[in-house]
C-alpha cells in the first residue's frame, strides 16, 4: 500500500524549526519594546530626525568596522563600530549649533547625508559584506548571532532599569527643561542619559535587525500611542507594546508570507499608527454620540 | 520700607510655619548681566523681599530676559554678585501656559505633581505619600481640583493659569520667577491671575517676580517695577509712578502711562 506523506504547513514548520527563530524573534521583542519605550521622548522632543541620522550612522559604523578588517588587517566587532558610530551621531547631535551658527536641522542633515554616503562608498570597497551592509541598511537581515542577542539583551536591561528608575527626572527634565533646572535638577545628566540610551539602543540594534526599523521602531511606536490620548505612563506602556508588536510581528509576517523581516517589521509599525487613528476616530464617534 | 508681619499656615501643611514679610530674598549686588563677558546693562543693585510682587517691564530684546535667566542661574553675571538670603532657599520658574507643549499627554495632577521634584529626589521613582498630599492640597488651593484629571491641553487658558499656579504652589518656593504668565489670556483671566499671584506672595510670603507687557496690569498690581532698557543703558526699579515717569521709560513709551501713574507704591486690588 503506498502512503503518501502530507507537506508540513508553514507553521508546523515554524514550530519545528523555532530553536531557529527563537533568537530573532527575542531581538526583535527587546528593539522594539525598548525602542518603542525611547520613541516617546523622539516624538515629543520633536527628535524623529535624530533616530534617523544616528540609525544611519550606525550603519556606517557598521561598514567601518568591516573595511577594518579586511583592508587594514585589524578585527572590529561591526555592533562596536555601530554603538560607537552612533554615540558619536548623537553627541554631535547634542552640541548647541547656534555656536557654529547653525540650525540642529542642519547638522541633523550633514549628519545623515554624510554617514548614507559613507556607508554606500565604504561598502563599494568591500564587495564580499555588501550582502551586510544592504542588512544593516534596511533590515534585510533574517538571523540573529547569540553574540548580537547578548548585546541587545544587555542593553536593553541597562536602558530599561535606569529609565524605569529614573522616569520622573527624565520625563521632567525633557518637557520641561528650564523648570527642571530651576529645581535644582541634575538636567544635563538626565538629558545625556537620554540621548546615549537612543545612542546605544540605535546602534547595537541598528546591527542586528537594521536601520530601517530601527527608526521605525523609534519613532512610529510613540506616533501610535500618542493617537490614543492617554496619560503619559500608559502612553509609555502603549508605545513599548507597539514597538513589540511591530518587531514580533513583522518578523512572523515575514516568515509567513515570504517578504524581507525588515520592511515588514517597518510596515507593521506604520499600520499600528492606522489602527490608533481608526481607534481614536471611532471613540471621537462614541463620544459624540453620547 | 520693610514691614514686619506673620503669616499662619492655615489648613496647607507645607506652608512654611513662619515668614517675615519684607525679609530679603535675593540680593543682587553691582550686578552686570550679558552674553559673553559683553555686559548688556549697567550694574544692577537691588533686593527681592519675601511677599513682593516684583513687574518686570520692557521691550523685546531690552534685556529683561537675560537678567530672568541671570536670576535663574541659566546665565552667568558677566560680574557682580546674587546672593540668597539662605542656602536652602528655594526658587521655581513657571513658564508660559503655551510653555508646555500641546502634543504632551499630561494631566493637571501631573504637571502639579513635577512641582514636587527638587534635585535629586527622583532618584525614588515613586512619589511619596506626602508629594501626593502636597500635590493634592495645591490643586485645591489653586482652585484646580476639579480639572486635575483632565488633559492639560484641553484646558481653557485660565485653567491652564491655575494649574500651573496649582505646581508653583506644590515646589514651595520662596522665590517664584513667571515669564509672561498671562500671555495668551483674556482680560478677565489676566486679572484672575495676577491676583492670585499678590495673594500667594501676601500669604505665602513669596517673593514673585513676573515678566509683563502689559503695562496698566503692572502698575495696578505690583508693588515694584522694574524697567529694562538696553538701547538706553536703563534699569529702573520703583513705584509705577518713579518707572513711568523715568526719561529711559518716557522715551520708549511715550508721556501716557507717567500722566496716569498712581502716586506712591500701589497694588490695586483687595486680594492682598
Amino acid at each position: 500500500m503506498e502512503t503518501t506523506l502530507a507537506e508540513p504547513t508553514q507553521w508546523q514548520q515554524f514550530v519545528a524549526g523555532f530553536e531557529l527563530f527563537r533568537d530573532p524573534l527575542l531581538c526583535a521583542l527587546l528593539a522594539g519594546g525598548v525602542l518603542g519605550f525611547l520613541s516617546v521622548y523622539v516624538v515629543l522632543r520633536r527628535m524623529v530626525f535624530v533616530s534617523a541620522a544616528v540609525a544611519q550612522s550606525a550603519g556606517l559604523g557598521v561598514a567601518l568596522a568591516f573595511y577594518a578588517g579586511i583592508h587594514l588587517g585589524f578585527e572590529v566587532e561591526p555592533v562596536l563600530g555601530a554603538t560607537a558610530l552612533a554615540l558619536v551621531a548623537t553627541m554631535l547631535l547634542m552640541m548647541d549649533p547656534s555656536r557654529l551658527r547653525l540650525t540642529r536641522e542642519s547638522l541633523l542633515g550633514l549628519a545623515y547625508a554624510l554617514s548614507g554616503g559613507a556607508a554606500v562608498l565604504i561598502g563599494d570597497r568591500i564587495a564580499q559584506e555588501s550582502h551586510d551592509i544592504q542588512g544593516i541598511l534596511f533590515g534585510t537581515a533574517v538571523l540573529v548571532t547569540p553574540e548580537q542577542l547578548r548585546t541587545v539583551i544587555i542593553a536593553s536591561a541597562v536602558v530599561m532599569a535606569i529609565h524605569l528608575w529614573w522616569y520622573r527626572g527624565i520625563t521632567f527634565a525633557s518637557f520641561d527643561r528650564i523648570g527642571a533646572l530651576v529645581q535644582g535638577l541634575p538636567v544635563r545628566l538626565l538629558d545625556g542619559v537620554l540621548m546615549v540610551s537612543i545612542g546605544v539602543m540605535v546602534g547595537v540594534c541598528a546591527r542586528a535587525l537594521g536601520a530601517l526599523p530601527v527608526f521605525a521602531f523609534s519613532t512610529l511606536s510613540a506616533i501610535a500611542a500618542l493617537m490614543l490620548d492617554l496619560r503619559l505612563p500608559w502612553t509609555f506602556l502603549v508605545a513599548t507594546l507597539a514597538g513589540i508588536i511591530s518587531g514580533v510581528g513583522g518578523y512572523l509576517f515575514a516568515y509567513f508570507f515570504d517578504f524581507p523581516v525588515g520592511g515588514s517589521q517597518t510596515v507593521l509599525a506604520a499600520a499600528l499608527v492606522g489602527v490608533a487613528m481608526a481607534l481614536r476616530f471611532l471613540f471621537q464617534l462614541v463620544q459624540r454620540a453620547r | 520700607m520693610k514691614t514686619d508681619e506673620t503669616g499662619s499656615t492655615g489648613a496647607t501643611p507645607h506652608v512654611p510655619s513662619t515668614f517675615t514679610l519684607g525679609e530679603p530674598l535675593l540680593t543682587c549686588a553691582n550686578l552686570v548681566i550679558g552674553y559673553n563677558d559683553r555686559p548688556m546693562l549697567p550694574p544692577i543693585d537691588m533686593v527681592i523681599r519675601r511677599g513682593q510682587f516684583v513687574a518686570v517691564v520692557g521691550r523685546n530684546g531690552s534685556g529683561k530676559s537675560t537678567w530672568f535667566k541671570t536670576l535663574l542661574g541659566m546665565i552667568d553675571p558677566v560680574s557682580g554678585t546674587i546672593t540668597r538670603s539662605h542656602p536652602e532657599m528655594r526658587s521655581a520658574y513657571v513658564p508660559q501656559t503655551s510653555g508646555i507643549d500641546s502634543l504632551l499627554p499630561l494631566r493637571a495632577r501631573e504637571l502639579t505633581a513635577w512641582g514636587r521634584l527638587r534635585g535629586w529626589s527622583f532618584l525614588w521613582p515613586f512619589a511619596k505619600k506626602a508629594d501626593r498630599d502636597a500635590v493634592e492640597s495645591a490643586l485645591d488651593t489653586a482652585g484646580a481640583k476639579a480639572i486635575a484629571a483632565r488633559p492639560y491641553r484641553e484646558l481653557s487658558e485660565g485653567q491652564k493659569q491655575r494649574t500651573l499656579l496649582a505646581r508653583l504652589i506644590a515646589t514651595e518656593a520662596d522665590l517664584v520667577l513667571l515669564d509672561e504668565p498671562t500671555a495668551a489670556m483674556d482680560a478677565v483671566a489676566e486679572r484672575e491671575t495676577m491676583q492670585r499671584l499678590c495673594l500667594l506672595a501676601r500669604q505665602r510670603g513669596l517673593g514673585v517676580v513676573v515678566v509683563c507687557h502689559d503695562l496698566e496690569v503692572a502698575a495696578e498690581h505690583a508693588d515694584v517695577l522694574l524697567f529694562v532698557d538696553r538701547e538706553t543703558s536703563a534699569f529702573v526699579v520703583g513705584d509705577a509712578r518713579t518707572v513711568f515717569c523715568h526719561p529711559a521709560f518716557r522715551r520708549q513709551y511715550g508721556d501716557e502711562y507717567c500722566h496716569r501713574a498712581p502716586e506712591g507704591p500701589h497694588r490695586g486690588n483687595d486680594a492682598r
